[in-house]
């Protein structure tokens, strides 16, 4: 294969697009490119903004003077729940992700993400969720309970209608999608940077989405599993947030904040890792602090989860709980402290340049500083008691979430331009919008923090005339529509210069990071050849680095394999470990998603059976996705490598759908810890708990069937590390007998469930313990399929010798039901029996 | 100027009782300390943008790197936290409910219903709606806690704000330091008419208290000539309306002294000449989606002799 370095890179180019180019027309579904699904995303993230923002227009209109009959309460009501919900979750996370999912392959030196069907599956998710979630308001059917969707009030006694629903299950089936792109971002910064970027010369827009994916993985499943119990309380009457039923509403609050708070982070990071890629290049000096940086943005992570609890402190928190969590939220002043002055000295030690990308990171500092600090004034509780939803606090969130994500992202995709069109934006009409959403932004919302502090609580439809707040209110609604026209200059702007921008050379910015070594627009393998990485800045210590990657002088350039490759790295040093080989494109993401969208809109009808066919079918389809892997002849027959060069991922014991698994399993494990945590939760603090004097779990029969789980565990550890060993001897029937052992403990494990006399109608506390069970067994019937599938897979020769590494990834799932299990079995069983219940 | 844009019968600014005014202290002390730190931190940042670019080696940028970030990161978001913990605590228990050294505070038991206010005092069984009377200089005890959803008990220019949670007691500590009339809102968004949850608030000199709390002991006379609007009002109104001596529903607001409040609709309609009737035509209009059903079946003359009566209830 040596002769391929002799080709002319032109025909170099040609073999890689065979293999990586991207289908058009109606096949450009199937496409599972990072490039085109980050665009995808961004694009997307467009639309949902210009729609959130639209109903931001009308809600201001409504607000602009007291007692306006234009829009009635109805209506409004769906309004800002709608415009709160898609700015979050339609728009900022999927926006960040997104642009994450385009870059960080480009900046880490990879062709692609690690798991490119997971990203197409996350794209469609969160096309369909969103579309589900913004139909609502055209069939006047939108939720209108706030977006944080309080209850009682989202009840299905106090919102009898379909409204509630569809916030719950359109929200839930787009985390799926981010939950998949945090996943998705944080294996792919671990396993495959390029040779030698170790994680102290990783780009810092890495290390912030690292912080961010992993922040996804831990923040969203508490949410996911409050719409779970939600739904379950709305369609099937079961009791998890009512006190008379043993419930309490405040158990909703925690959950809902548990994401919500790490979600303002996961919004931000990513933005103040776009300041951090940016400010350096135009001041054109190296970050000053690179290490305080990193250490700031892991301890933002940390912090973020200990805060929760300060958007609940008019609920009547104990005394002890309110100073703790007041000091924590004051705390994050520090790691963002840290990075501003870090930003600061770089600019001051630099040779700043002052473009459009520029203004928007002057813009970012003013508004974001200044809710930064409005933050801290709310973090004091004495005064969080008077402000506390009041318009001040939309006024705060407002220069934190616009100042602290919109601005930096403008700045990034002014900045990344020439990466998607190769051309270079003006210079004219970018000022113009930047100065009109500055001015029109603090108009609206500067001016907002006035009108709180006067006593106007948030969320009402109307106000009446002679409380002072006609004249604020009139100028938050002038500015509003003011900064309306900076936003469509600026997007007028963007359109343009696909026309009319400059062409842009290589590099134009003179930047540092390898996403710049790329044609620019980048072809969809981005780099023909893989160069290695020495320090934190490439492209200033070889500017000629693009067209030596180009001409194919560096690692992986040949082709005639067929495979799509990128390198597998060791997550600290970056040194190559393996070749980690992708999946081509392929229509089963679409099709997943599509079944998916069918369970959401058959559970929104009640239509119960066709959602339990659908969500089969999904099942099918994901087991047909995990099938066409490893040494499966549409993924990577022939495994021969250049001399020189590591093995497969698939020939190893550590490809990344190792890593896949376990990070799943992360997010998997806080989805069940919240269900944990809802159980010691009510038991503790509920005001109408009422335990029974004996528990309903027959405790022996439960007993036994963990005991029996666990020896599979054994059993099937054993096996694989007899198979690392090298001896895969029997391995088919000892995978067979596997399944059959686990089917029978799942058996027995429904045998318990259908056992055991529940009311989950009539007690929080046998609902808890029904969807417990519910989830082991779930899991517990899943583990056999899969060690089916394992011993069917050995029996076609895809799994043993030659391929050894799928059974390690399965045994990873079956740790986790047996790890489940038992922390269930000490909290249903043991937990009541040793307080004496 | 200043001043005059902080005034308002809801502006938190504009405090009338201690919870209210160390909330007001520490909102100016932390503009003006925030507001300076804001100030420094962009002129800095354009001072670094314009000034004439100076050579550093990386020793010499690494070095101001890591004075600037300890200086700006870690000392001066350490000192402001520990300055406010220090005035923002101790402001804090001030405003707690704890045990006082001389005589017990009022209490008074508010109870949010979708969408208006239960007021009760517990000491004289005294009961009316959407309005809360208090004496002044004397600290009251607001027990909050709600009938159906999440509300929030807020009265800004006496206080801060507590949710009102169903299942759950809590106890808010008031005082109103002048006599006085203040508008209070629930906060906690409530459903379809939050908007129009307002309580009219008045503190009262202690004698006039006492007067108000001894007349609402009694029960309004019935005047002859409304005898027959209160037999119409009975049976049907009466169903969720309390009226003393009348009727004894607990769905809806007692009305035994709605002549005397000075607005219905919990803040929706101020009490003009005419407003009673006006509201019991159109209440669904003004309020739509409250608990009230429309009166279309009752005749005109019935209806208007009902708000005729109710406006007679002023003890």
């Amino acid at each position: 294969m040596s002769e391929t370095r002799a080709q002319s890179p032109e025909r170099l180019h040609q073999d890689f697009h065979a293999v990586w180019g991207n289908p058009t027309g109606w096949r450009a579904l199937s496409i599972v490119n990072h490039t085109s699904i980050g665009l995808r995303f961004m694009l997307t993230g467009t639309v949902f903004f210009l729609i959130g923002g639209l109903l931001a227009m009308l809600i201001r209109a409504q607000l602009a003077r007291p007692e306006l009959p234009l829009i009635d309460h109805q209506t409004y009501n769906q309004l800002f729940t709608l415009h709160g919900s898609v700015m979050m979750f339609l728009f900022a996370v999927p926006m960040v992700e997104g642009l994450a999912v385009y870059l960080i392959p480009k900046m880490l030196g990879a062709r692609d993400l690690v798991f490119p069907r997971l990203s197409a599956f996350g794209y469609w998710c969160y096309l369909f969720g969103g579309t589900i979630l913004v139909s609502s308001l055209a069939l006047g059917l939108a939720p209108n309970g706030g977006w944080f969707m309080y209850t009682p009030l989202s009840s299905a006694a106090h919102s009898p209608g379909v409204n509630a629903d569809f916030w719950l299950i359109g929200i839930t089936f787009v985390e799926i999608s981010s939950v998949a792109g945090g996943v998705e971002l944080a294996v792919s910064i671990l396993r495959s940077r390029a040779p030698g970027m170790s994680l102290d010369r990783m780009p810092l827009f890495a290390w912030y989405m690292l912080v961010t994916s992993l922040m996804i993985v831990f923040g969203f499943p508490p949410l996911i599993l409050g719409s779970i119990l939600l739904e379950l309380e709305r369609a099937a009457g079961f009791a998890f947030f009512d006190v008379a039923r043993g419930g309490d509403p405040l158990l909703w609050q925690h959950l809902f904040w548990l994401f919500g708070h790490p979600e303002v982070y996961i919004i931000f990071l990513p933005a103040a890792g776009i300041v951090s890629t940016l400010l350096p290049v135009f001041a054109r000096r190296p970050l000053v602090g690179y290490r305080w940086l990193v250490l700031a943005v892991i301890g933002t992570g940390f912090l973020s989860f200990g805060l929760w609890v300060h958007h609940m402190f008019t609920v009547g928190i104990p005394l002890l709980g309110q100073a703790f969590f007041s000091a924590a939220s004051m705390l994050v002043a520090v790691p963002t402290g840290i990075q501003v002055f870090a930003w600061l000295a770089t600019l001051w030690t630099g040779r700043p340049l002052f473009n459009v990308p520029m203004l928007w990171l002057v813009g970012f500092l003013v508004i974001f500083v200044a809710g930064g600090l409005t933050g801290v004034m709310l973090a004091l509780v004495p005064f969080d008691w008077q402000v506390h939803d009041s318009h001040f606090v939309v006024a705060h969130m407002h220069y934190v979430l616009v100042g602290g994500m919109l601005f930096p992202l403008i700045a990034g995709l002014y900045y990344w331009l020439p990466h998607f069109s190769g051309r270079l934006p003006s210079e004219r009409l970018g000022r113009w919008g930047f100065w009109l959403t500055f001015v029109g932004f603090n108009a609206t919302f500067l001016v907002m923090h006035w009108t709180g502090l006067l006593g106007m609580p948030r969320r009402v439809y109307t106000y009446p005339a002679g409380l002072g707040w006609a004249l604020p209110n009139l100028i938050s609604s002038v500015g509003s529509f003011v900064m309306a026209m900076g936003v469509a200059m600026v997007l007028l702007d963007i359109g343009l210069h696909f026309r009319f921008g400059r062409r842009a050379g290589d590099n134009p910015w003179q930047a540092d990071t390898l996403e710049w070594a790329t044609a620019l627009p980048p072809a969809a393998y981005n780099f023909v050849s893989l160069p290695a990485c020495t320090s934190r800045h490439p492209l200033w210590e070889n500017p000629a680095l693009g067209q030596s990657i180009a001409e194919g002088r560096h690692g992986l350039p040949t082709i005639d394999h067929g495979r799509r490759e990128t390198w597998g790295s060791d997550p600290l040093s970056g040194q190559v470990r393996e070749i980690i080989h992708l999946p081509g494109n392929s229509w089963l993401p679409l099709y997943a998603a599509l079944v998916l969208t069918v369970v959401c809109l058959s559970l929104l009808n009640g239509a119960y059976a066709l959602a339990g066919v659908a969500a089969l079918a999904t099942l099918g389809i994901l087991l047909r996705w995990s099938w066409v892997n490893g040494a499966h002849p549409l993924a990577a027959p022939d495994a021969r490598t250049r001399p020189g060069d590591p093995p497969l991922h698939s020939r190893t014991f550590d490809g990344p759908g190792l890593w896949g698994m376990g990070t799943t399993l992360l997010a998997n494990g806080v989805l069940f810890f919240s269900l944990i945590f809802a159980w010691f939760y009510l038991w503790t603090v509920a005001p109408n708990w009422q335990p029974p004097a004996r528990s309903p779990l027959p405790g022996l029969a439960l007993l036994l069937d963990g005991l029996l789980l666990g020896a599979i565990v054994l059993g099937f550890r054993w096996l694989v590390r007899r198979l690392r060993r090298g001896n895969h001897r029997r391995l088919e029937g000892a995978l067979w007998m596997l399944a059959a052992l686990g089917l029978l403990q799942a058996a027995g494990l429904s045998w318990v469930l259908a056992a055991t006399p529940l009311a989950p109608t009539a007690s929080a506390h046998d609902a808890l313990i029904a969807v417990t069970l519910g989830y082991l067994l779930l899991h517990c019937a899943l583990a056999p399929l899969f060690t089916a599938l394992q011993a069917w897979r050995v029996r076609l020769g895809l799994v043993g010798e030659r391929a050894p590494y799928e059974p390690a990834v399965v045994l990873q799932w079956w740790d986790y039901c047996l790890l489940t299990f038992w922390a269930s079995y000490f909290a249903l069983v043991l937990f009541p029996r040793g307080i004496g219940a | 100027m200043l001043l005059a844009g902080c005034q308002g019968p809801q502006s938190a600014l504009d405090p009338a009782g201690p919870a209210a005014q160390a909330a007001a202290w520490l909102w100016w002390g932390m503009f003006a300390w925030f507001g300076l730190v804001l100030l420094l931190v962009v002129f800095l940042w354009l001072l670094a943008l314009r000034r004439a670019p100076r050579h550093y080696t990386p020793e010499q940028a690494r070095r101001l790197g890591r004075r600037w970030i300890i200086a700006g990161g870690v000392l001066l978001p350490g000192f402001s936290i520990l300055v406010l913990l220090a005035f923002g605590i101790p402001l804090g228990l001030r405003m707690l409910p704890l045990p006082l050294d001389g005589p017990p505070p009022l209490r008074i038991e508010v109870t949010g219903h979708q969408w208006w206010w239960a007021v009760r005092y517990p000491e004289t069984g005294v009961v009316t709606a959407n309005q809360l009377i208090l004496p002044v200089g004397r600290p009251v005890d607001v027990e909050v806690a709600s009938a159906d959803v999440i509300h929030a008990f807020w009265v800004p220019r006496l206080g801060g704000k507590l949710d009102m949670l169903p299942g759950r007691r809590a106890t808010l500590r008031l005082q109103a330091d002048r006599a006085g009339r203040y508008r209070g809102q629930c906060a906690e968004f409530c459903g379809a008419q939050h908007a129009h949850m307002a309580l009219a608030v008045e503190a009262l000199e202690t004698p006039a208290f006492e007067a108000w709390q001894a007349a609402r002991r009694t029960a309004s006379p019935i005047a002859p000539e409304h005898a027959a609007a209160v037999e119409a009002f009975r049976p049907y109104c009466g169903e969720c309306h309390r009226v003393a001596g009348v009727s004894d529903g607990r769905r809806a607001p007692d009305l035994s002294d709605v002549g005397a409040r000075p607005s219905l609709g919990a803040g929706t309609l101020a009490r003009e000449e005419g407003a009673m009737r006006r509201w019991l035509r159109e209440h669904q209009r003004l309020k739509p989606h409250n608990g009230m059903p429309r009166h279309d079946h009752l005749p005109e003359a019935s209806l208007d002799a009902i708000a005729a009566w109710l406006e007679t209830l002023a003890p």
